[in-house]
Formats: structure tokens, sequence, C-alpha cells
């Protein structure tokens, strides 16, 4: 098996937590500009989309207990070799910690030396630091404007 | 590959030389490392380094293995505060910065020489607090509460 895990730690509450996890119009401030599209039951079919329309990534959502925990079947859809590896599962789980909020994100597959575990492993950080800058401050790492501007 | 490694990554708004600092020197250490302070006698190459927590006791120690302001810093560490982990003996952490827009990403690598070492499994659980208290503060100027003060009993 390979698993990557992302731990951190995001002064807000659970359920903001949850919805810049699960509503798209937040998502696409702090994770690349992409959003997915699924109607958030288990069972249901899973996309995450990329801001021009192709699918990045699909599968269907496992498991889901709002604002605590998410269990998704996730495919990469764009690099052929990541493809072929199948299905990986990803799992976030939120627990509320006096003012903050503990986020953990764990994926995983049943494959030694996975390529996809490997690159989920460099975005993940980039993801879930924007996620706290946007949660704590209002603004996501792509976002360019100045503190004075963002105040306005 | 032998031993046993934790690697943390993340991105804060802020500049390289805050993040350096914000890393070792008391004044921001305080706020977001549970009230523990670094001393040294000096940040160069070979001088002897420690953390102490706010009772004044020596938790963890070491040395300066390498320095290079603001883009990388290695310090040999070993932990004193539970005996198990002492005799794992002397670990390494890695602080590597660069600069990426408005961002400077932060890598730790904390490693030892030591199979399924006990010391990496616990502070793995410790980074991620230390890291995301560290951002806040850098981001928000305002350290979370629970963070700036030593755990009762530990």
């Amino acid at each position: 098996m390979s698993q990557y895990i992302y731990v951190t730690y995001i002064r807000s509450t659970q359920q903001k937590v949850w919805d810049a996890l699960t509503k798209p119009e937040f998502q696409k401030t702090y994770w690349f500009g992409m959003h997915q599209e699924t109607d958030w039951k288990p069972g249901a079919s899973w996309k995450l989309m990329f801001s021009d329309g192709r699918v990045a990534d699909a599968g269907e959502v496992v498991e889901i207990d709002p604002p605590r925990r998410l269990v998704l079947k996730w495919r990469n859809e764009f690099r052929p070799e990541l493809t072929a590896e199948g299905y990986s599962r990803c799992t976030m789980e939120l627990e509320a910690e006096g003012d903050l909020v503990k986020l953990s994100v764990t994926h995983a597959i049943e494959r030694e030396n996975s390529k996809l575990i490997q690159a989920v492993s460099g975005g993940w950080p980039r993801i879930l630091s924007s996620l706290q800058s946007y949660l704590e401050t209002g603004r996501a790492h792509g976002d360019t404007r100045s503190t004075a501007e963002v105040k306005k | 590959m032998s031993g046993t490694k934790f690697v943390y990554v993340t991105y804060i708004r802020s500049d390289m030389q805050k993040v350096f600092d914000a890393l070792r020197l008391p004044e921001f250490t305080r706020r977001y490392w549970m009230g523990t302070t670094q001393q040294v006698s000096e940040w160069k190459k070979g001088a002897a380094w420690a953390i102490h927590v706010p009772d004044g006791r020596k938790f963890d120690d070491g040395e300066i293995l390498e320095i290079d302001p603001p883009r990388k810093l290695v310090l040999a560490w070993r932990h004193l505060n539970n005996p198990a982990l002492t005799a794992e003996g002397f670990s390494r952490l890695t602080y590597e910065l660069e600069p990426q827009g408005s961002l400077v990403k932060l890598t730790l690598t904390h490693q030892i020489d030591v199979e399924n070492s006990k010391l990496i499994e616990a502070v793995s659980g410790g980074w991620p607090g230390v890291m995301a208290g560290l951002k806040t503060l850098l981001e928000t100027g305002v350290p979370i509460d629970e963070f700036t003060k030593w755990p009762v009993g530990v």
C-alpha cells in the first residue's frame, strides 16, 4: 500500500472548513480554481473539475458525515500512467479542538510505490496551506491582492 | 533506505527572513511553539542548541550542523524527556526555505538512522501543530491561544 497523510490546524469552525472543502464557490478560490461536481450522497458519482471544464479526477462518494468525515473513491483522469493505477481512497476528517479545527487528509491506494500518491503528496500541502490562509485571512494563496485591497 | 523519516511541507505568505527568524527566535517561538524557546550561544555551525520548556527544563538538545540564512538550517536533535526516545540518540532536523512568488515554501525533514523510530513517531504528531501555528502567527499576527502555552502535566 502507498499512503500520504497531511494534518493541519485551522482557526475556524468545523462547518466553515466543511463548506470550504465541499462548496464550489469556496473551493474555486483556494484549490487551483478547481471545483467538485457531485450531489454529496453515499454512492453518488464525484468529479474534480479543472477551471477549463476538463475532468481532473473522478470516482464516487463512499462515506459522508457532515461536518466531520468524507471518504472519496478517487481516480486520476488526466495522466494516463496515473489513471492506470485505478482507484485510490481519500479520507478527510475534521475534529474541533478549542477554537481550532484539526483537518487530516489521508490518501491511500493498494499499490506499492504509487505514482498517484507521489503526485498528490506534492499537491495536498499547497491546497491545504491555501485553504488555511483563505479561512484565516480571507485570502487564498493565488490571490495577489494586497491586504489593504481585501479589507475594503 | 534505512532509518525513519517525517516530511512536512507548508506554504506561508511571508518573506524568507521572517520565516527563518520565526523558526528560531524566542519572541516568535514563544507565541506558537507551546511557549518554548531555543537556546544557543551563537547561530553558527557547531554551536550547542537546546529547546527549553517554559518551566526551564531542557526538553531537546543537540547542535547546529549547518546554517545558511535564510535558506537552510540543519540541527542534530536528541529528545531528553522520555528515556525510550533519548536512547535512540541524535536525529537530524532540516528546514529548507524557498521563495515562491508571495509565498515561502517551508520543507521540514526530521529523520534518524533507527528503524521504526519512536522519536519520529512522536514528532510526527507534534510538527503539524507547530507548523500550522507558525503559519497562522505570521499571516494573521495573532497567535493560536492553545499553541502559546505548555500543556499541563508534560
